[in-house]
């Protein structure tokens, strides 16, 4: 008893805590933003994309700064920057189809054709559904569903009756059930968010077979290309393709997501 | 100018059939003769190299061979610098010398320049014999308008023909000038040579670009002509020439020239059309005659038919093109010269939304038609308005070329009430009044009823639909945040809280088990606490039941006996006494596997103990120390039983 009213205590003065952590920025930001988006319909991109960094460097990173801000880079002409900014744009709002458009849109211009391991079509619909989630809507949900077939089974441990016992046993198994299913998706999407991957910024980067620059030139990569981020070491990142390419680029050619 | 008289003179009608059966054998040796080894050989050229920029200019792709059968018209979609405004327009001639045959085929196409500066007409390909021929390419030079004079004729030059005709006959002597108009005529030579002119001659000599001028050629004869032909197929650089056809049958008309009487034949008819201003000329053309020769010999004339083989050659004539007044042009003037009407008709007046109606715009009149391009009927809101079927034909009336333009629309209605197609508009230049003309039709008003289905608005069955296009693609618009920004890096699963509450139900449940565990052993304990003293407090009670056996407390004593008994049963079986029935301890005693002697002997124990208490006589020692006897037996074996 005493154990559950330790826990009780903790999770209220967390959720009490959690509340009172808020950047108190938003006016500036906010006038920034209006300043950012009269500037891109203005036709000035550069202003704008000045803007939107700055509100970001206020911590406040919102995925429509973000989109917005990948727009005008885009209008600029730097693919790279676009590639990567809507990339984190969708990292924050996995659902907005403007920015996964809009990527698809830059990525058919940058000069890399890699392509993607086939994914089985059952495999591919449910990574499009959880694609669409966001990972604190799948997270509150696998905390309810985990929440729900705990409780339930105190209930059971509680209960006396035989009937009753059976029924709340099934409640709890499927509870359980249903729980495990979202803690999957819940592993995906923290996979999909945690993923070290890096957008290459610059025209034209060789990758080359180890982490120093008279290593011999593997391939060519080209700004906008996305890179999984392997390894590092001081100042170069080891880095591999989806078709399992790899080789070593110097850490300030590519952009972490 | 002198003539001298023809020596021979034929009647005109044999004269006539003579010439007409030469032109049939020449056609039909045209399909016998076999092919020769011959490559063909194509060629392109302009009638002008420079022109003013609102000008046209003929291209003519000409291929020869010794056998062409069926050639297509040349690929003419890399012509990207020009419109073409009018071809192709085909002619082939054919030619049989010395026994060697050589065809030739000719596409002339009038282009006007998109541009001004040097324009290349590409090289075209032509199809010959399954073999590709391609023609050089021709520059044209394009002045800005007015800036430009009329320069010399072709471009390229073009391929060199073979198969040519070798010059049968002696040389052509122009002759001066003829005697009406600006008629120029070939002499014949001074002595023993037949009296054979042939004329070309025009019906002006002043025009507007695209006003048609007359082209005649005239053979006058005083012989006998057995064979006729064309050295080279007519050129006329600089205009737009349509055929007028003569009847297969040369008609002859006899004139009289001073005291002479010639036989006249017109030998061809051409409506030309100038593309471009300047002075244009007509070049000469070299016809071959064969004729009969007069000979001294009778025996040669009685059984040879003596012939020779005479060339006359035109003169050139030279047009003053003016071109078209640049003041007052209308805006909607496309290039027609001549003199038309406009009929616009609808179909019908009455119809229903979805409902297709067809418009017809017609122009007709005296002109070529050919260059007019521009559809003269408005885009409509209220109808939805498919691109034109265009029909040309022209026809000749006379020698004067009648155009006839139509543009066949289908207009579906798209909103109910009382509609308008608005009036149309044509402008053309009148040469002959030297002004530009507009002509207009009224507008027809259409009465538009709701769609058989009731349908107000656009859509429905009868509309045939299209897939949306994509015509270009960018990226979707920046967003807008009429809520305020927020920071949405902060992910709930990386909270503290997310953690506790993730421990929460696992603490939680694994507290109510040890709970729930503990206080169930709690229980258990007070049973069997219970279930061990069970038999010394029955013992405790049969000592306090000994204490009363006496006769005045025979009650107190069988009470106590049978009170010792039940609570003892109640004990064992951690139950309540006071709701212990004697069916009831039965059923216990038996559950733990109690001897049926034993249970006999507990139920008749008890049943005395019940019968002593309530009977109204006292019972004696002796029977109350068998009792207790009794009972302290049966809670020896229910123990042993029972513990067992």
């Amino acid at each position: 008893m005493t154990l559950i009213r330790c826990a009780a205590l903790a999770a209220l003065a967390l959720l009490g805590s959690a509340a009172g952590a808020r950047p108190v920025a938003a006016s500036t930001s906010r006038e920034l933003f209006e300043a950012g988006n009269n500037a891109y319909e203005l036709g000035r991109f550069d202003e704008a994309a000045t803007a939107y960094e700055k509100i970001l460097g206020y911590g406040v990173s919102d995925p429509r700064v973000l989109y917005n801000l990948a727009n005008s880079y885009f209008k600029q002409g730097k693919l790279g920057a676009a590639i990567l900014h809507y990339e984190r744009a969708l990292r924050l709002d996995p659902s907005d189809r403007d920015a996964r458009d809009n990527l698809e849109f830059a990525r058919g211009m940058i000069r890399d054709r890699v392509t993607e391991s086939e994914v089985p079509y059952p495999v591919k619909v449910v990574q499009d559904v959880l694609d669409g989630l966001s990972a604190n809507l799948v997270g509150a949900v696998f905390l309810l569903l985990y929440c729900a077939a705990g409780g339930l089974v105190g209930v059971l441990v509680l209960a006396r009756g035989h009937a009753g016992r059976r029924a709340l046993g099934y409640c709890a198994a499927a509870a359980g059930f249903l729980a495990l299913v979202a803690g999957g998706a819940l592993a995906y999407k923290i996979e999909q968010i945690t993923a070290a991957r890096a957008i290459v910024m610059e025209e034209k980067v060789d990758v080359l077979s180890g982490p120093a620059a008279d290593n011999t030139v593997l391939f060519t990569v080209h700004e906008g290309t996305r890179l999984e981020v392997r390894n590092r070491r001081d100042g170069w990142y080891q880095v591999s393709l989806p078709n399992a390419m790899s080789g070593w680029v110097p850490s300030g050619a590519v952009e972490q997501v | 100018m002198r003539r001298t008289r023809a020596l021979d003179r034929g009647r005109p009608a044999g004269r006539v059939a003579l010439l007409s059966i030469a032109v049939l054998t020449l056609s039909a040796l045209r399909g016998v003769v076999p092919a020769l080894a011959q490559d063909a050989s194509v060629g392109a050229q302009v009638d002008r190299s420079r022109i003013d920029e609102g000008g046209q200019v003929v291209l003519t792709v000409e291929v020869s061979a010794g056998n062409l059968g069926d050639v297509a018209p040349p690929d003419v979609s890399g012509i990207v610098d020009f419109d073409i405004v009018g071809g192709p327009m085909t002619s082939s001639r054919f030619q049989w010398v010395n026994g060697r045959t050589s065809a030739t085929k000719s596409f002339a196409y009038v282009l006007r320049p998109r541009k001004t500066g040097t324009l290349a007409i590409p090289p075209l390909g032509l199809l010959v014999g399954g073999k590709t021929y391609r023609t050089g390419s021709v520059d044209v030079e394009v002045y800005p308008a007015g800036g430009a004079g009329i320069g010399p004729r072709g471009g390229s030059p073009r391929s060199g023909q073979r198969g040519g005709p070798g010059q049968i006959g002696g040389p052509g002597q122009m002759g001066g000038p003829g005697q009406m108009g600006g008629q120029q005529r070939a002499q014949p030579p001074p002595l023993a040579a037949p009296q054979v002119t042939v004329v070309a001659d025009v019906d002006s000599r002043t025009a507007y670009i695209g006003q048609q001028v007359t082209l005649r050629v005239v053979l006058d004869t005083q012989t006998e002509i057995l064979n006729l032909g064309m050295k080279d197929t007519p050129t006329f650089p600089g205009f737009w020439a349509e055929e007028i056809k003569l009847p297969e049958n040369l008609e002859m008309r006899r004139v009289q020239r001073g005291t002479d009487v010639y036989n006249e034949y017109t030998l061809m008819k051409r409506a030309l059309f100038p593309t471009g201003s300047g002075a244009l000329t007509i070049p000469g053309m070299t016809y071959q005659i064969q004729v009969r020769r007069r000979s001294q010999d009778p025996i040669e004339s009685f059984f040879f038919t003596p012939t020779e083989t005479i060339s006359r050659r035109t003169e050139p004539i030279t047009i003053h093109v003016q071109p078209l007044p640049a003041a007052s042009r209308p805006p909607d003037f496309s290039g027609a010269v001549g003199n038309f009407s406009l009929n616009v008709n609808a179909d019908r007046r009455e119809t229903r939304v979805n409902d297709a109606i067809g418009v017809k715009v017609k122009v007709t009149g005296e002109g070529n038609l050919s260059a007019v391009s521009s559809p003269p009927l408005a885009e409509l809101s209220d109808f939805k308005r498919y691109a034109p079927k265009v029909s040309s034909s022209s026809t000749l009336v006379g020698d004067r070329l009648r155009g006839e333009k139509s543009w066949d629309y289908v207009l579906i209605p798209l909103a109910p009430g009382s509609q308008t197609i608005p009036s149309v508009n044509f402008s053309f230049f009148d040469p002959r009044a030297g002004v530009y003309r507009t002509v207009s039709s009224a507008a027809i008003p259409i009465q538009v009823a709701r769609g058989a289905d009731g349908s107000v608005g656009t859509g429905g069955a009868s509309v045939a639909q299209s897939d949306v296009r994509q015509l270009r693609k960018d990226i979707h618009f920046i967003k807008q945040a009429p809520d305020g920004l927020e920071d949405r890096s902060r992910l709930f699963y990386r909270a503290p809280l997310f953690s506790v509450l993730l421990l929460l139900p696992v603490v939680g449940d694994l507290g109510l088990f040890v709970f729930t565990r503990r206080r169930e052993a709690r229980q258990a304990n007070a049973r069997q606490r219970r279930e061990r003293r069970a038999r010394s407090q029955a013992r405790r009670r049969l000592k306090e039941a000994r204490r009363r056996m006496s006769p005045s407390t025979s009650r107190a004593f069988y009470a106590e006996v049978a009170r010792a008994l039940t609570e003892y049963v109640a004990a064992k079986f951690d139950t309540s006494a006071a709701g212990l029935t004697h069916d009831r301890i039965e059923e216990l005693l038996s559950s733990r596997g109690a001897s049926d002697e034993v249970r006999r002997e507990f139920h008749r124990c008890l049943e005395a103990c019940d019968y002593a208490r309530f009977a109204p006589t006292s019972s004696g020692d002796e029977q109350m120390r068998r009792t207790l006897l009794a009972a302290e037996e049966i809670l020896v074996r229910l123990e042993r039983s029972l513990s067992s």
